[in-house]
């Protein structure tokens, strides 16, 4: 058996599995007729992301030297993923599976140029901004209702009559 | 099934203060009275957060050498508040306190692992792809390296499933040496008309197996059975072929290797799901003999062994198993430099009295 080091090494692997690539040019042309889609949180409508080229992606797994397999019990599973092109680094640790994090991994990245990509037309974004102004529009409804209601209240603790009470 | 700690640990880690009269719960290191005197005292004056904890217990490892220090930490307190990993919890969580039972369990549940019991033996769970499966000792955990082999077997089985030849009788396939039941399990999990035969010689095993599988609600499409490939081989034969494939990852490693494995392994795994005897390939050499009797036609075989195995596979196939055709080893991804990694090799069966030209290309 090798000699066994005792520090970390990574190892890096350019990708080469098929993940359904198209094979397509770096620069995804809007809209490819292929594109798999994604659900966002809370939208009814679907996202366009881009597909990934493995040529373009570098992989790494923070591993370990060592013999693999049966040989040994590594429980380190987390990937790092690098689009080329852009320079964006994903790193996954999500869950216990490695490959359940690559698939992540990638699905992070197609978010990612999703919006390097379409910059502010980035469908990811505009979703962002609708739900935060939601969540905004809410609560001010809602402390309006307080208010109502206390000024209400206030109204009928004193001896002015009810309605009089818009402040 | 347990190895006992023969050499104190009280001689070799001095450095931790004596077990205080509160602490709770110790029944997995009652079988060895040293450990428990050595476990880092519970604090009881203050309270700790989860980074604080995590951070603490990956010093204690650091300290004992145990492997994997950081990572252990976090999988254990993670598992502890409901989460996989501690990516899993927000970063808000990370800063709250852990109640007096979190903290309490947390020190069980490490002081376990100061053993050097693997962390899924420890958590007494595992993910393999999309399933979490119980863990028990002795039986094998699951390598991350198999869920490639699994990824081969649906590549293949979903084409197969395609073409329209997967008729009820063979759509089936074997699985020798099941161990948790992770490679069987995650097949019938991705495809619905699947139905697998699972074998293992170790009766704890197959209990597992049979409990992760109704765990999952596969038992209806999960056959295990207690059988040795090497001594059952004709009941074997008889009850369960025909199958479309045959898949294992039989203990492969050299004997002579054995004594190097880390205590994690050489502690609490079933040394006989590791060992395949002086070239790692007696197992192998049982399973390939059998195959032409349990595969249908085009039947595959699907095997995880060792790097230096599939020339020596090869040669011994094309002498020993007619029926057998050599097709293709698959090196495991995460290791390009094809020396510390698993290979996967596939065989074809081919019954010569319906011999015909078609074949799978790959």
């Amino acid at each position: 058996m090798s000699s066994r080091l005792f520090v970390n090494l990574i190892f890096q692997v350019t990708g080469k599995v098929t993940w359904g690539t198209s094979g397509r040019p770096p620069l995804f042309t809007v809209p490819p007729v292929s594109l798999a889609h994604v659900q966002t949180a809370g939208k009814k409508d679907y996202i366009d992301l881009p597909v990934l080229n493995e040529d373009e992606l570098d992989e790494q797994f923070v591993r370990g030297s060592g013999p693999g397999g049966q040989a040994t019990n590594k429980t380190s599973n987390c990937v790092v993923l690098r689009h080329i092109p852009t320079g964006i680094v994903v790193k996954c640790h999500q869950t216990r599976s490695v490959e359940t994090n690559r698939k992540r991994a990638r699905q992070i990245m197609r978010e990612k140029l999703e919006v390097t990509y379409k910059g502010e037309a980035s469908d990811i974004l505009k979703n962002k901004k609708e739900s935060i102004q939601r969540k905004q529009d809410k609560r001010k409804r809602a402390n309006e209702n307080l208010e109502k209601k206390r000024l209400f209240k206030e109204a009928l603790m004193t001896d002015f009559k009810p309605g009089d009470d818009r402040g | 099934m347990w190895i006992r700690l023969r050499r104190p640990l009280k001689k070799v880690y001095n450095c931790f203060k004596p077990l205080k009269y509160g602490f709770i719960g110790h029944k997995w290191l009652c079988t060895s009275p040293c450990v428990a005197e050595c476990v880092p005292a519970l604090p009881t004056a203050s309270r700790l957060t989860v980074e604080q904890a995590v951070k603490l217990w990956t010093g204690h490892f650091q300290q004992r050498g145990v492997s994997e220090p950081h990572l252990s930490s976090q999988y254990i307190i993670a598992h502890l508040l409901g989460a996989k990993t501690l990516e899993g919890i927000g970063q808000d969580r990370l800063a709250e306190f852990l109640t007096q039972e979190q903290t309490e369990q947390t020190w069980e549940l490490c002081s376990r692992r100061l053993t050097r019991m693997p962390v899924q033996y420890v958590i007494e769970e595992w993910d393999f792809r999309d399933l979490t499966l119980k863990m028990r000792p002795p039986v094998f955990i699951p390598r991350p390296e198999t869920e490639e082999l699994v990824g081969l077997v649906l590549t293949d089985l979903q084409m197969k499933q395609g073409t329209g030849l997967s008729e009820e009788t063979s759509f089936r396939c074997l699985e020798v040496g099941c161990g948790s039941g992770a490679i069987s399990l995650s097949l019938l999990k991705s495809l619905p008309q699947l139905r697998a035969i699972a074998l293992d010689k170790n009766k704890d095993a197959v209990d597992l197996t049979r409990e992760n599988s109704h765990s999952l609600g596969f038992q209806d499409r999960l056959e295990v059975h207690h059988m040795d490939v090497m001594r059952d081989a004709d009941i074997i034969v008889s009850m369960c072929s025909p199958v479309s494939v045959l898949v294992s990852n039989p203990p492969y490693l050299f004997s002579e290797d054995m004594i190097s494995l880390e205590p994690e392994i050489l502690r609490f795994e079933d040394h006989a799901a590791l060992d395949g005897g002086k070239d790692g390939m007696q197992v192998m050499r049982h399973i390939l003999t059998l195959a032409p009797k349990l595969l249908s036609n085009h039947g595959r075989v699907y095997l995880e062994v060792d790097p230096r195995h599939p020339q020596l596979i090869q040669q011994w196939v094309e002498e020993s198993v007619e029926e057998l055709d050599y097709l293709h080893t698959h090196r495991d991804i995460t290791d390009r430099s094809g020396v510390n990694q698993t290979a996967i090799c596939l065989l074809n069966n081919y019954i010569f009295k319906t011999f015909d030209q078609e074949m799978y290309s790959y």
